[in-house]
């Protein structure tokens, strides 16, 4: 009996001259230009690995913390490749069953109350467009980027938050409107600014790194910087995750009510968190007497934070918003308590979707930072030098931004031009507001706040699992 | 019964508020502009209700004939208070100005955050007293509970009495100083021995409210400064965080 294991590796057998087994040995082995010492047909594992398990990243993160000893670290947002996409879903505009509004000649409403719907403030919130610009602090960002943001926006009708650093006196002089935040951390927060706010927000959380404190390394701890958080120059400072004078939601209603009696009741009471269980969340903060919840999904963006954070941790924006309209409803506090969401929000389509899912409005911060110039290909050797290119940056963290936007660095700051960048702020909010406005049209809506999940469609099985929107062609929603 | 003005003269008014359970804004507003025209004020049945004296200025003074709940005085720019009782969480939390007195003991996060002004506890403190804190000065003539002084980023906080667990944890530049004993130091915290010129301005700081700290053994609590940075390859600091 022949045994495969011995059989000498050659088709020919006896009496075959070498020369005519080496000829055949060629045409067998196809001469596809592999290794020759290697079988035609595996090159690819042997070269590239292919594991799904051990990839090279997999493998150049074990590298770096056994010679780190520590976590990673970066700015920018989640780059977990499994989150659903906005993309995943699609509008159904009207045709026979509903009558469209003419997409380039008629009237859809953009208006935007925030802080209206308890009737506890004086002076709510009125924007122009569904969208403002998120919580990105001076510390973070530079001052001439905070400072065109506040322009742009206030170009647009629309308003920005301070972040978590202090009220910057740049940005309130630029912002026709302008939250201010009270992060755990709590830095230049007195009588005085929070009456020079046209909101207050508590923070619980963010999407980027819910259930953890803040994080802005001493590269971009300035002297400016320093002294608006009271630390001293240049430390890593790692902020607080829990408020220091409340802990649970009951404690947060009377912290609320202080707020409401430091300002007079004059101006709306914002709670923000990270989006993780957003359902109970939601009806939790509607509960504290809150006049606006803002939701962040795990796509929101950061100026810094352990990496596991961003791609471990949280929902996705899509998700969380349905999640959070669901816990309005069952509370009976839709309406009267404003749905705000964030987090990975790029386009006029993806602001739609949000709103038609559930939100009432949505806040942009990369995307606003793109458009200040985040990413440009300007400086291309400056974003060499940080081992990356226009298009590719995340280096927040570093403080080394090429074009200005995310440094304390003098000299980068000054390549933020504010009147070009707050130009091309307003310019994009102006874009994103005809996108959502020419959807709602396309359905029929004279408001963009009448879009619905009704306008909607799932692409995918997930989509429609995630958010409850009919999967399209079925026209019902995946369930179990 | 609402504000009750007595006496004439507008420099030397006496302003009697009372709380119970009229609306809070009425009450604050009462106090409000009573403490900003500079008068004084009485506030007779506090009933230890929550969010009493936020928000104010000016250079009058009030006195709480009672307990109050949280928040008393919180974020405040001036103004002197008075509790004639307890208090409840975050006393002067977010204080900017100004002047408050605890005549009976403290609860939780006592001048939270606080950015200048005084605060002065006659009997005990709560955990976390000056967490936050940026500025200003807490005194305690009692004992302070666990984690006083968390995060501190500047001013002093000074106990006459005992401290209880992890004092001084994860401290930027404030200060805690203890009279009596410290049961256990936080994380990063450790006790330097102080100058002759900082007692000295310990001694002033309690001599301006009335206290007498002389004949005690001071325990000055700073930070290690061994959080201040992230790039610590050292795995024992990481787990203390």
């Amino acid at each position: 009996m022949a045994d495969d294991l011995n059989t000498p590796a050659t088709a020919a057998g006896p009496g075959v001259a070498p020369e005519a087994d080496a000829r055949l040995e060629d045409l067998v082995a196809f001469g596809d230009g592999a290794d020759p010492a290697r079988p035609a047909g595996v090159p690819g594992s042997y070269a590239r690995g292919d594991s799904p398990r051990w990839s090279p990243e997999a493998i150049a993160d074990i590298q770096a913390k056994a010679q780190m000893g520590r976590y990673q670290l970066r700015g920018f947002s989640t780059f977990n490749k499994h989150l659903p996409s906005f993309d995943e879903l699609v509008f159904q505009p009207a045709t026979m069953t509903r009558l469209p509004l003419e997409g380039y000649r008629e009237k859809c409403d953009t208006q935007t109350v925030l802080g209206d719907g308890l009737g506890k403030v004086e002076e709510p919130i009125v924007l122009d467009m569904p969208i403002y610009i998120a919580a990105m602090s001076f510390g973070a960002l530079s001052a001439n980027a905070k400072a065109a943001l506040g322009r742009g926006a206030r170009k647009a009708g629309t308003m920005t938050c301070t972040g978590e650093g202090g009220m910057l006196e740049e940005e309130r002089e630029e912002n026709r409107t302008l939250v201010y935040q009270l992060s755990p951390a709590r830095y230049m927060i007195d009588l005085d600014h929070i009456r020079k706010a046209d909101a207050v927000e508590l923070v619980v959380g963010q999407g980027a790194k819910p259930g953890t404190g803040g994080l802005l390394l001493g590269m971009k701890i300035s002297e400016r910087v320093a002294r608006m958080r009271s630390l001293p120059e240049g430390v890593d400072q790692r902020s607080t995750s829990r408020h220091p004078d409340f802990l649970g939601a009951d404690d947060m209603t009377i912290k609320i009510e202080e707020l409401r009696e430091a300002t007079d009741h004059r101006v709306p009471v914002f709670v923000k968190m990270g989006a993780t269980r957003p359902y109970y969340d939601t009806a939790v903060a509607a509960k504290t007497g809150a006049d606006v919840i803002v939701l962040d999904g795990m796509e929101g963006g950061t100026g810094a934070s352990p990496e596991l954070l961003l791609d471990n941790t949280g929902v996705p924006t899509m998700a969380a918003i349905p999640a959070a309209r669901r816990a309005l409803d069952d509370t009976g506090m839709t309406g009267k308590v404003k749905l705000v969401a964030a987090g990975g929000i790029r386009s006029g389509a993806d602001v739609a979707k949000a709103l038609a899912l559930g939100a009432d409005c949505v806040m942009i911060g990369s995307a606003a930072m793109i458009a200040l110039g985040c990413n440009s290909p300007r400086y291309v050797e400056d974003y060499q030098k940080l081992g990356t290119e226009p298009g590719a940056c995340h280096h927040c963290h570093t403080g080394l931004c090429p074009v200005g936007v995310t440094t304390q660095d003098p000299l980068l700051s000054e390549r933020v031009d504010v009147e070009a960048a707050s130009e091309r702020v307003h310019r994009f909010l102006t874009a994103l507001t005809m996108e959502a406005s020419l959807l709602a049209k396309a359905c029929g809506k004279s408001s963009v706040h009448n879009l619905e999940p009704e306008d909607l469609r799932a692409l995918t099985l997930e989509a429609s699992a995630f958010t409850g929107v009919p999967l399209i062609g079925a026209d019902r929603p995946f369930s179990w | 019964m609402s504000a009750l003005l007595q006496g004439s003269s507008a420099e030397a008014q006496v302003v009697t508020v009372e709380a119970a359970d009229r609306p809070l804004r009425e009450v604050n507003r009462e106090i409000r502009e009573a403490v900003a025209a500079g008068h004084r004020v009485e506030v007779v049945e506090p009933l230890s209700r929550h969010n009493l004296a936020v928000g104010l200025t000016g250079e009058g003074h009030v006195t709480f004939r009672g307990s109050v709940g949280y928040y008393c005085g919180g974020l405040s720019a001036g103004g002197a208070i008075e509790v004639d009782g307890n208090s409840g969480w975050g006393t002067g939390e977010g204080l900017s100005a100004g002047h408050i007195t605890v005549n009976g003991n403290a609860g939780m996060s006592v001048g939270a955050a606080m950015r200048g002004g005084t605060i002065h506890v006659r009997g005990n403190a709560g955990p976390r007293c000056g967490v936050a804190q940026k500025a200003g000065d807490i005194v305690v003539e009692g004992d302070i509970g666990y984690s006083t002084g968390f995060m501190s980023h500047g001013g002093r906080i000074v106990c006459l009495g005992n401290s209880r667990g992890s004092v001084g944890d994860s401290l930027w530049e404030g200060v805690v100083w203890v009279g009596g004993e410290i049961e256990r130091l936080g994380i990063d915290a450790v006790v330097v021995t102080p100058e002759a010129e900082e007692v000295a301005e310990v001694d002033e700081l309690l001599a301006s409210v009335g206290v007498d700290g002389s004949g005690l053994d001071w325990k000055k609590v700073v930070a290690g400064q061994k959080l201040w940075y992230f790039e610590a390859r050292d795995a024992k600091q990481w787990l203390m965080i």
